[in-house]
């Protein structure tokens, strides 16, 4: 069964290739039509995540070989895959939370895989606060349905009236918050380097590098940049701005090279909010696929990056090369390297930051991503390596391909997403001011080596470890229910509360 | 007796409803009649022909809008009118479906008896599960209060059995205590009743509409009548009986009871405020139902996290659900017309009601299998049971995705119709406690499955085996639920469809 | 006082007595004498009703006759059934009261 992973998402890829823009697909009737449609962004978010999904489930049946719960693995993994992939073709209100609620199941499922207290503990976090997340996104959406017109539930019908209802601003804080969550937006990202760093290597690739993209996809979806709204879009960029620098700040502290990925997810998550931001504050129609462009690219460097975990802990010996220089390459692709898939990403992105000090923040977030990055590698060569086996080729194979996908694809993806020509992102001044951000963010790592393990080590997931007590007293509460439960359901209690009952409603049907 | 050129003449297809009553009855009879070695097969040939009359009736209200019948001809306000609308409609196929399950589910239990004498369990099953099926029909087509109060001691005195089947001292005190506690509440509806009929000389509901004036005697008789059929419906904080009661029958038992039985007394409330008396209704009186029903839904839920038995987390689940129906009264309530107006609430409390049945059905049956294979039913010791029991598990999974409220199952058209039904009328506040709810939900749901994930503590190899087609049941159960949602929501989309005009007019 | 007060208030008095022993009295059997109690005030206030209705009309009003003769069939039914379960209660060895143990163990696993 897991063997046969990498074949799920084929279609998903194709319908990338072949299926933008064209009529969309309604199914069922009036007045419940569930709409399915491929619209730029989507287009080249399904496709890349389609092609992360098709490497690391040849990842993952190689991965799983002997290991145990395969069948639940695969599980789950078909029903994050079905809800991620769906997400992006999603076009009305009920098919995007059935996606979303499908996704979370799956992946939670996927984070508990190792059964480790850690993993149920991760799994725990993420499950609540994903459900949490999509209970505020429910209310936002029914808010948005009752001010549509139509019977439909169309999304772009509803991002029409959200532009001119009386509790937009309502809404759209209900839709951030709840996209927030899965976008992993601070204070909300607690769950994101607790089941990152939880789950098998192939289900962490493809949660940080697909699944977050819900998040990201929600928000191009339903913020409506084509009209200028400063005041929310300022607001959404510095929490996109914070964000992006706090994950950079406590990923520095982290050892375990996955946790380090996943803050510096985190981070990344943040300049794509505060692209949005910025684009909705200046009713930049075009925010958008600039932010599903850069978002494209993390979904296939952070996909891959992840795997290069897995293949050198699986023991490189004699593969070292193939796993480090690929890697290196990347990470400084993500801080937005000349000539890697990176710089195109970042060019992508150059206008909505413009000029003065978004842009400033903009190259000082590129800076601190390389130093994050490099950090992250140097945990990589110093992991410990299982054995002194050689990484097994099913493992290699998915990760070079990755590799090169993601330093590749974004140049030939420009042009068909319709962001211009791509010439301008080799010219001497972009050339220059990718580079600089990487140089120095390189200077203050080397500047760094060897003092981050002196650092402060912060907790995964920071915020929600420090909320721990709180349990106890929740279990406090629910005993003190208990006993109130023992009272309320004695007999003598029972039938005076049936006769207080009684002349309430009585009064409140004489009064009211 | 001006007030007969008002009624309602009976539409066709009538026959069909007093067929819904009187065939349980007969199969009943025939049940008593023919002994334990009978009671099994006459039960299981009679449940799919009364689920044929129930689809038979739901067909003549789609053609139709209403189906009625005048009992011996006679109208009100002398005679007894019966009537099914939408709502009368999906509540007999419901009933008629989950019964179908529960005794195709129980034939294991309460099958033909082996030895000759035994027997006793066979034979009150049967007869109990008939009793209520046909209590439960009449109180969906009944128009006359009377009528319903006959219903709903009929449908106590069928359910009190099936709580104490096996005998035990506990599931008897079980059994009295909702005996007692529903006898009080049924002495309140009567009581209510007659204060009706003593201010406004009819209980017919169709007629106590038009005549019915905000009056003392009605404020009375309607808090009267309605606290009685709190107490019967278990709303928080009036559950006392529900836990033991629920938790201890048998599977296939408990099913029925949580599923329909609550459901009974539930319906008659609908018809009470919606049909008999909607301009009584005031705001202060439906906020203070809806908080009846919002205390349910965190009380019930944050217990169920509490409990540490899978049949009890089950029960007071259904404690926390029942909440939701009540949500109905704040939401229906039109604060400019001073009255109660069937719409989208009413749709999504019908829903509601309709996939929490499948759900809970499901879910006790479940329920009773993973206890039947391990011999207990303490969560705690649930590792190892994904792999033993998966298709248990998934049924019991599935029919949480429906409880929970997560698309495409009828807890979510459900859930959605609620809370459109708050955001269009302003009251957020119940907006929060339908989102709380289903939160806990989700917490005490995920409990269950993360500890049957994980691994046995023990070796699994003591595991009694249950035959595959108990399992098919409450599997088939949960699928309805979660499916229901893409036959439900399109009815009750308000302003399209000709369901909810339907609905509408059967109001009027 | 006219006699359909008169009979008004003895029905009320009838019901706040066995309301009374409902809520109030522990043993079982006693309860369900209250609940006899309750429903005796009940039919007699809707006999009262009848007989108001008498006096605004020509004859008795037939209806609430014959919904009392079936509210006292119904009641002695839910008599029969509760004395039934009392006893079987007691063969098994339970308490008469709602108070004892038996009741708070609530849930015993179900026999396989």
């Amino acid at each position: 069964m897991p063997r046969l992973l990498a074949l799920a998402p084929l279609p998903a890829l194709a319908a990338s290739l072949i299926a933008a823009g064209a009529p969309r697909l309604s199914i069922g009737g009036t007045p419940l039509v569930l709409l399915f449609g491929l619209d730029a962004p989507g287009a080249l978010l399904l496709g890349v995540a389609a092609l992360l999904w098709v490497a690391a489930g040849a990842y993952a049946a190689e991965y799983l070989r002997d290991g145990a719960h395969a069948g639940r693995f695969a599980a789950c993994w078909l029903l994050a895959a079905a809800g991620c992939l769906g997400l992006f073709v999603a076009a009305d209100l009920v098919s995007l939370y059935a996606m979303l609620a499908m996704m979370t199941i799956g992946a939670g499922g996927l984070v508990i895989h190792d059964g480790t207290p850690r993993a149920w503990r991760a799994a725990a976090t993420y499950v609540g606060l994903a459900l949490l997340a999509e209970s505020v996104l429910l209310v936002g959406l029914v808010m948005l349905a009752a001010e549509m017109p139509g019977p439909g539930l169309a999304i772009d019908d509803a991002v029409a009236t959200l532009a001119a209802s009386p509790h937009r601003d309502t809404i759209l804080a209900l839709l951030v918050a709840g996209f927030g969550v899965k976008a992993g937006l601070v204070p909300l990202h607690v769950w994101m380097p607790l089941a990152h760093s939880a789950a098998p290597v192939p289900a962490s690739s493809v949660l940080s590098g697909a699944v977050v993209k819900a998040g990201i996809i929600g928000l191009i979806r339903f913020l409506p940049t084509g009209e200028a709204m400063p005041a929310a879009g300022h607001l959404l960029a510095v929490a996109g701005f914070v964000t992006a620098f706090y994950g950079v700040a406590v990923g520095l502290t982290q050892r375990h090279p996955k946790a380090v990925l996943a803050y510096s997810s985190v981070s990344q998550m943040g300049v794509v909010v505060a692209v949005l931001g910025l684009g909705l504050a200046a009713g930049d129609g075009g925010a958008g696929i600039a932010a599903a462009f850069y978002a494209a690219h993390h979904v296939l460097v952070k996909g891959a990056l992840f795997l290069a975990v897995g293949v050198a802990a699986a023991g490189a010996q004699g593969r070292r090369g193939w796993v480090l220089a690929p890697a290196l390459l990347l990470c400084l692709g993500l801080g937005g390297l000349p000539f890697t898939g990176g710089a195109v990403a970042k060019f992508a992105v150059k206008d909505a930051f413009g000029t003065g000090v978004t842009a400033a923040l903009s190259a000082a977030s590129a800076a601190g991503t390389t130093m994050l990055m490099l950090h992250f590698l140097r945990r990589l060569a110093g992991a410990e390596v299982k054995d002194a086996a050689r990484a097994p080729t099913g493992l290699l194979l998915p990760w070079l391909a990755m590799a090169a996908a993601a330093l590749l694809l974004p140049w030939f993806l420009y042009v068909p997403a319709g962001l211009g020509t791509v010439g301008g992102a080799t010219g001497l001044e972009a050339t220059w001011n990718a580079f600089w951000p990487v140089a120095l963010g390189a200077a203050f790592a080397f500047a760094l080596r060897g003092r981050a393990d002196h650092l402060p080590k912060v907790p995964e997931g920071d915020i929600a470890a420090a909320l721990e007590p709180a349990a106890g007293l929740t279990l406090r509460l629910g005993a003190a229910l208990e006993g109130l439960d023992a009272d309320l359901r004695r007999w003598t209690v029972a039938s005076v509360g049936l006769v207080l009952v009684a002349v309430a409603i009585g009064w409140t049907l004489w009064r009211g | 007796m001006t007030l007969l050129a008002e009624t309602v003449a009976p539409a066709a297809g009538g026959g069909w409803l007093v067929a819904a009553i009187i065939f349980p009855v007969v199969a009943l009879l025939l049940a008593v009649a023919g002994g334990a070695r009978f009671a099994a097969r006459v039960g299981v040939l009679a449940l799919p022909a009364g689920l044929a009359i129930a689809v038979a009736i739901a067909d003549g209200v789609a053609k139709h809008g209403v189906l009625g019948y005048y009992v011996g001809g006679w109208a009100p306000p002398l005679g007894i009118a019966l009537r099914a609308d939408v709502l009368s409609a999906a509540m007999l196929v419901t009933t008629a479906i989950v019964a179908s399950g529960a005794g195709l589910y129980a034939l294991h239990d309460f099958g033909p008896p082996r030895e000759p004498g035994g027997g006793r369990q066979t034979l009150g099953f049967w007869v109990s599960l008939l009793g209520a099926w046909a209590a439960l029909n009449l109180a969906f087509v009944g128009r006359d209060l009377f009528n319903l109060y006959v219903a709903l001691e009929l449908l106590t005195f069928a359910a009190v059995p099936l709580v104490c089947l096996d005998g035990r001292a506990p599931t008897l005190q079980a059994a009295l205590r909702y005996l007692l506690y529903a006898l009080v509440g049924s002495v309140l509806y009567l009581l209510g009743a007659v204060l009706l009929y003593g201010a406004f000389g009819t209980l017919d509901v169709e007629l106590l509409a038009t005549v019915v004036r905000p009056e003392p005697a009605a404020w009375a008789a309607a808090a009267l009548m309605t606290a009685g059929l709190l107490a019967k419906t278990a709303l928080f904080p009036l559950h006392l009986w529900l836990p033991p009661a629920h938790a201890g029958a048998p599977p296939a038992a408990s099913a029925v009871l949580s599923a329909l039985v609550v459901k009974g007394s539930f319906f008659i409330v609908l018809r009470l405020w919606f049909d008999a008396l909607p301009g009584l209704a005031t705001a202060m009186a439906m906020q203070f139902i809806g908080l009846l029903g919002a205390g349910a839904i965190l009380y019930g839920s944050a217990l169920a996290l509490r409990q540490s038995r899978l049949k009890l987390l089950v029960a007071y689940s259904t404690v926390a659900q029942i909440g939701y129906l009540f949500l109905v009264f704040p939401l229906a309530f039109d604060a400019s017309a001073g009255r109660l107006v069937a719409g989208t609430a009413l749709a999504g409390g019908l829903l509601q009601a309709v996939s929490h049945a499948f759900a809970k059905a499901a879910m006790f049956m479940s329920a009773g299998l993973v206890a039947v294979a391990l011999g207990h039913d303490r969560i705690e010791g649930f590792g190892g049971l994904a792999r033993a029991r998966p298709v248990s598990l998934l049924a019991f999974a599935l029919a949480g995705v429906s409880l929970v409220g997560l698309p495409p199952s009828g807890g979510f058209a459900a859930k959605w119709l609620l809370l459109s039904a708050a955001v269009e009328s302003g009251q957020w506040w119940w907006a929060v406690v339908i989102v709380l709810g289903g939160l806990l939900t989700g917490a005490y749901l995920i409990l269950v499955l993360m500890r049957a994930l994980q691994e046995p503590a023990a070796p699994t190899a003591s595991l009694r085996p249950v035959a595959a087609w108990r399992e098919a049941v409450p599997l088939a159960l949960a699928l309805l639920a979660v499916l229901l949602g893409l036959a439900g929501l399109a009815p009750f989309q308000p302003g399209a469809g000709t369901g909810a005009v339907a609905a509408a007019e059967a109001f009027q | 006082m006219s006699p359909t007060t008169l009979f008004g208030l003895c029905g009320a008095a009838l019901v706040g007595i066995g309301l009374y022993g409902l809520l109030t009295d522990s043993r079982l059997l006693r309860k369900i004498i209250a609940f006899n109690l309750v429903g005796s005030g009940v039919f007699l206030l809707f006999g009262v009703i009848a007989r108001r209705g008498a006096a605004a009309e020509l004859f008795g009003d037939p209806v609430p006759q014959a919904l009392v003769i079936t509210g006292i069939v119904v009641a002695f039914s839910a008599t029969a059934l509760a004395v039934a379960l009392l006893l079987r209660l007691h063969e098994a060895g339970g308490g008469a009261t709602f108070d004892t143990p038996a009741d708070e163990a609530g849930v015993k696993r179900p026999d396989p």
